[in-house]
């Protein structure tokens, strides 16, 4: 991966992290709403190889623990997002073509975005922070399931588009 | 879609995973470069979320009452009568206003209130995949606004100041699992602790082992040293259920906020609360003292002998002295 491809990725997730912030999360969204921010990277994860998808999880964790509403330590989603990523990127080998498929790719997606938050809610509670009650946990993470799983589908040609477009003629072969 | 791996991305993925926890330390351990990042999103996001916010609140107002819309006929019958209620509930009330001004008087009932406030217009709502409840609202240090500052809503407590900027602020809801704040019974006074729980209810804890609550008890804020984060008084909720069971030294109880969370659209950051509480020195007006003399006064008998009777008088005093 590129650091030109690098910084084109950190841009497109700053620009979601940014609708995610202002847009979705004020909706109030039925079953706790979704993150956008966390289904468009786990997408991009998905495109790369592991070392891309290592670093894009790094660099796309970052800048969610730049979140003012976070609670979380700085660095919490980094460090998840990093091993999540590398995860999907081990396991996305595994399956031929997922990007062509919908219902596996929104499932792919909307699995790794739930180990995500399952993840940040394990570590925030060995890290000492409260977040709330194992049913709205559940709610919050089975919501976020069932959006992200709904909506991975429509963006992935997209990002499919903006990836062909900047990648470079190097990373192609 | 590009394949490739092995032990360069092993070893990527533990550098960056270590470098993770560097961070997660160095912010545990308070340095301020990674606190400043959050401050700095902020300012960012601030004005951003006001734009958005002052565009799309009259879609989404639209689109509400779009989807209330069967309701509306039910919404308008229920009005109209509540109104006619209302206008005999008017008359009613003058009465008790007449009344209300003369114990106004008597008794001084201006000691709660009196907060100097700043008003906010709450321009954005937290993430909840960040399992945290928060607002960021349009004021700042420059209006005033600080760490720790009680936020208020036309009903009750909200939530404390979490962190501010310039212009916006973020105010840690009480609906957050993280927040708690000291609470008295108004009927006992006993007091207790609320703490949030991610949704619309919150959980009551008593501290005193002995104390008792009772379903339908107001509870009102029990305030902290120097008023922060929270000056005391403020409605906070009322106790819908209590739990009885013996599992817990002291009682707990589901508590119904006064402030609908969902639904707030201007709060108030409080800037300070009376310095002093009303201790005016109370004379007790004595009340008439009933002094009864008695005296021997000898009555004339058939044996001639002399035989003592009683026959009191009474004086009151102190007497009003006569024009």
């Amino acid at each position: 991966m590129s650091p030109v491809r690098i910084a084109l990725n950190a841009t497109l997730l700053l620009l979601i992290f940014v609708i995610q912030e202002t847009l979705i999360s004020p909706a109030r969204l039925p079953l706790s709403g979704f993150s956008l921010y966390l289904a468009v990277l786990l997408s991009l994860v998905l495109l790369e190889n592991r070392t891309g998808a290592v670093i894009l999880g790094f660099v796309g964790g970052l800048i969610l623990d730049l979140s003012p509403s976070s609670n979380a330590p700085f660095g919490q989603w980094a460090l998840i997002l990093t091993g999540v990523a590398y995860v999907i990127a081990v396991n996305a080998e595994s399956i031929d073509e997922i990007v062509s498929r919908p219902v596996g790719l929104g499932l792919f997606v909307a699995s790794g975005a739930s180990l995500a938050l399952i993840l940040f809610l394990i570590l925030g509670s060995l890290l000492g922070e409260s977040a709330g009650s194992f049913g709205r946990a559940t709610i919050v993470i089975s919501g976020n399931f069932f959006w992200t799983m709904l909506i991975t589908p429509f963006f992935m040609p997209l990002l499919l588009t903006i990836r062909e477009v900047t990648i470079g003629a190097r990373e192609r072969i | 879609m590009a394949r490739g791996g092995g032990n360069r991305s092993r070893l990527l993925l533990v550098i960056l995973l270590v470098t993770s926890l560097f961070f997660i330390t160095l912010d545990l351990r308070g340095v301020q470069v990674t606190k400043g990042s959050r401050s700095a999103t902020q300012s960012f996001l601030a004005p951003v979320q006001k734009g958005v916010s002052d565009i799309f609140t009259p879609v989404g107002r639209f689109f509400s009452d779009i989807k209330d819309f069967p309701n509306q006929k039910n919404q308008i019958a229920n009005l109209e009568s509540e109104n006619a209620k209302l206008k005999t509930q008017v008359l009613v009330n003058k009465d008790i206003k007449g009344q209300l001004a003369q114990l106004k008087g008597v008794l001084d009932l201006a000691g709660r209130g009196g907060y100097k406030v700043v008003s906010a217009r709450v321009i954005g709502h937290g993430s909840s995949s960040a399992f945290s409840q928060t607002f960021t609202i349009d004021a700042g240090s420059s209006d005033g606004a600080a760490v720790d500052k009680t936020v208020i809503a036309a009903h009750g407590l909200v939530g404390v100041v979490k962190s501010v900027e310039a212009h916006s602020a973020i105010v840690l809801l009480m609906s957050d699992p993280a927040f708690k704040v000291g609470v008295r019974i108004a009927r006992n006074q006993s007091i207790g602790v609320l703490s949030g729980t991610g949704g619309n209810s919150f959980s009551l804890q008593l501290l005193d082992p002995a104390g008792d609550i009772e379903k339908g008890d107001v509870l009102f804020t029990n305030g902290s040293d120097n008023n922060r984060p929270f000056i005391p008084g403020v409605p906070v909720g009322v106790v819908t259920s209590v739990d009885h069971s013996s599992s817990t030294l002291t009682q707990t109880a589901s508590v119904k906020s006064y402030t609908d969370l969902n639904n707030v659209g201007v709060i108030s950051v409080v800037m300070s609360a009376p310095s002093t509480l009303p201790r005016s020195i109370i004379n007790p007006t004595p009340a008439p003292t009933v002094i009864v003399y008695v005296t021997p006064t000898p009555s004339p008998t058939s044996s001639g002998s002399p035989s003592p009777s009683l026959s009191p008088s009474v004086t009151p005093t102190p007497k009003k002295a006569k024009p």
